[in-house]
């Protein structure tokens, strides 16, 4: 089953199309992201799977719901415009938002001490939340998500602002989900937080899906055929190799270029034979080169 | 409907701790009391000290000055020693014009504040006393009239004694005791009204007029603040990913409504208790106290949802001032005209204001407290026109809100607004 489902959505904003004919469908049980640079349409997208902005066309399924209203009480949505009731304490804010989202008091008074302690903010339950630093209100904010213990969780930005010690707790948090059968959604810019903890991604730039697909398969399929090599021994001869057509020597490190169809053990195969090899890595390049290559060259086309 | 209760529970709970809410609850009785209690001292009471002031007198009669001087004048002058009238007599020569121009330049160089020329036959009924003034302060008006007060007395006395009529007699035959009873529905219910049952009379249709007026613009500054608080704080799009903007707005109305009722109905209980203990009889019926609530709930949610439209598209209270002009005006026709809207309860403007949405709540309000008979069609008619107009309004303030709410930066133009509302 899909958690999310988006047809052909279209959303404006005056003349600038800010989402343009996205299909996603996002699989339950998994950790997927929305990557793409700033102004690329996430936030807008999240909104509109939050039904806070509506689509100018095409259709939304929420959790197998076509009324997303109906779907709301299910999903934890984090917005990337953070704000409390800043003259509330921790522990209200957090049971009042667990009311509306349809919680029962008893469940809440035996949720929020929970959620409090998971985020690490109990000694602060009856502080205002004006008293926190930063990165606490942004652990509040993250449990007053989870305060439902929702079905999805769609995260806009989750770690912007946060110090890596709580970047962790929440990547934790988030991977524990997972492991219960939830899914979560977020958005982010930087490339390595997605590349660790996503089983899919999507892509977007000017509101166009560049890329969606299993995390896996995108590495698969922009495995470059470069080998990088450290090895004992007299290493001239590898140029020379058939498979070879480039090599660029770094002290004793090498990167070797492939040809089209070569086959990266042949080379491994005929390296043993005369070398002793410390080290040797098919390179995979990073969501990071992807993106850059990706991003860079759609811009391209566009100008 | 268990998130709207909740929304409107939060928001009774965190509106009655703040400051504001507070001070207005205790305020407002206090400065209406204190505005009633010192309109009535000083409308009775003699003023605070001032420096004399000079006025002369051209008596042609020969007969008038001297009474005045050691009569009304000094007894005037005895009983307010801080507030001296200083009287000189400029006598007149063999031309009466030029004593007058005297005194008219007299006024201008600012020697006299004020000169008087008394005909020749004031005493005999003909002929008049001139008063001339040069360029009055506006705050010495109601000196002039006791300046003119104390000298017909004066006149008045030479007159009864031309007559051979004693001063003392002619007092004592002019006055008359009255004494007020109103009768109850049982013969030993009789009570005497003192001056203050009439005022009070006039008063109580005012004040739950004011009432209305206070409970339904005072809570609305609470939801504009409250609504450009979410807004500002950021706190909107993490509610609404829990409730629609509908139920957000619909328990932010409900929650300030309640807040609203019980603050009228503290007001209102205090100023009972208060009337009743200056020994005031205020009589309220049950029938009216059933209107008020009803007429109140429906011109609260008419109100607020303008309110919740305005403060939905501002980002400052600043901004939301301008919009709140118009509105505000619309409030204050009624404070305006409650005088004629309470002697004439049934008149034209009382009946055409009653079917203005706006105002229907405070005028119906005004009429009905005023005692007047209104058919009861009327008054379901007037009820029919909030009836319609609410909903219309709600359902229009829900579309801008909805837009509204997560716009920041530049405050849209009326022509924008206009498109959200034909969106779907």
């Amino acid at each position: 089953m899909d958690a999310v489902v988006l047809n052909s959505v279209n959303k404006f904003f005056g003349e600038v199309r800010a989402v343009d004919n996205l299909s996603i469908r996002v699989p339950a049980g998994s950790i997927y992201g929305f990557l793409g640079p700033n102004g690329a349409g996430k936030t807008t997208t999240l909104r509109m799977i939050m039904n806070i902005i509506r689509p100018d066309s095409g259709d939304i399924e929420l959790l197998g719901d076509r009324s997303i209203d109906r779907a709301k009480s299910r999903v934890g949505y984090m917005p990337e415009e953070r704000g409390l009731y800043r003259k509330m304490t921790v522990a209200k804010v957090l049971a009042y938002f667990g009311a509306i989202k349809g919680v029962s008091n008893a469940e809440l008074a035996e949720r929020v001490p929970r959620w409090l302690e998971r985020v690490e903010l109990s000694d602060w339950a009856d502080k205002k939340v004006e008293e926190l630093s930063r990165g606490m209100h942004q652990k509040l904010q993250f449990a007053v998500t989870a305060i439902n213990e929702p079905e999805l969780m769609i995260l806009d930005e989750p770690f912007s602002g946060l110090d890596p010690i709580n970047t962790d707790l929440l990547k934790n948090i988030i991977v524990e989900m997972r492991r219960e059968g939830k899914t979560v959604i977020f958005s982010t810019h930087v490339m390595h937080e997605a590349e660790k903890l996503c089983d899919s991604i999507l892509l977007i730039n000017k509101g166009r899906a560049i890329l969606n697909d299993k995390l896996a398969q995108i590495k698969s399929r922009y495995k470059s055929n470069a080998v990088c090599l450290e090895a004992e021994g007299d290493t001239d001869f590898i140029e020379r190799l058939p498979m070879v057509t480039a090599v660029q020597s770094e002290n004793n490190r090498l990167e070797i270029t492939l040809s089209e169809n070569a086959d990266a053990q042949e080379l491994l195969k005929a390296l043993v034979e005369r070398v002793r090899v410390q080290r040797f890595e098919v390179k995979v390049p990073s969501l990071h080169e992807i993106f850059v290559s990706l991003v860079g060259s759609s811009n391209a086309e566009d100008s | 409907m268990r998130k709207i209760l909740k929304i409107a529970q939060r928001e009774f709970a965190e509106t009655v701790k703040t400051k504001t809410f507070i001070l207005g609850l205790v305020m407002v009785p206090f400065i209406i009391g204190g505005i009633i209690f010192f309109t009535s001292r000083i409308s009775q009471g003699k003023g605070g000290p001032r420096p004399p002031i000079n006025v002369a007198v051209t008596d042609l009669s020969s007969e008038i000055f001297a009474e005045a001087k050691n009569g009304s004048f000094y007894n005037y002058n005895k009983s307010n020693p801080d507030r001296q009238i200083l009287i000189h007599e400029l006598r007149a020569g063999e031309d009466p014009n030029a004593i007058e121009n005297e005194g008219r330049n007299q006024l201008r160089q600012g020697r006299l504040d004020v000169y008087m020329l008394v005909d020749k036959e004031i005493l005999r009924g003909s002929g008049e006393i001139h008063v001339y003034t040069y360029k009055p302060k506006p705050s010495n008006v109601d000196l002039l009239w006791t300046v003119e007060n104390l000298f017909r007395n004066a006149v008045v006395n030479q007159r009864y004694k031309l007559q051979n009529l004693s001063a003392e007699l002619m007092d004592k035959l002019r006055n008359v005791a009255i004494e007020r009873v109103e009768i109850g529905s049982g013969d030993r219910e009789d009570r005497v009204q003192s001056e203050g049952d009439r005022a009070a009379k006039m008063m109580v249709p005012f004040f739950f007029m004011y009432l209305i007026f206070m409970g339904i613009v005072g809570m609305g500054q609470h939801l504009i603040s409250s609504v450009i608080e979410e807004k500002g704080s950021r706190v909107i799009e993490v509610l609404l990913s829990a409730v629609s903007p509908f139920q957000l707005m619909a328990g932010k109305i409900a929650g300030l409504a309640g807040i609203g009722l019980t603050v009228v109905s503290l007001w209102a209980g205090a100023a009972y208790i208060a009337a009743r203990w200056q020994g005031l009889s205020v009589e309220i019926t049950g029938e009216l106290m059933l209107y008020f609530v009803v007429y109140y709930i429906l011109g609260f949610l008419l109100f607020s949802s303008l309110l919740a439209g305005v403060g939905s598209i501002c980002n400052t209270i600043k901004e939301t001032q301008g919009l709140m002009m118009p509105i505000m005006m619309v409030f204050i026709i009624p404070l305006l005209a409650w005088f004629k809207l309470v002697q004439d309860p049934n008149g034209t403007l009382a009946r055409v204001l009653s079917f203005v949405p706006p105002m229907t709540p405070m005028v119906m309000i005004l009429r009905l407290a005023a005692g007047s008979e209104i058919w009861i069609g009327e008054i379901l008619a007037s009820i029919a026109v909030l009836g319609i107009t609410v909903p219309a309004a709600m359902w229009a303030a829900a579309k801008i809100f909805r837009t509204g709410i997560l716009m920041y930066g530049k405050r849209p133009g009326l022509r924008e607004v206009g498109r959200w509302l034909k969106s779907s």
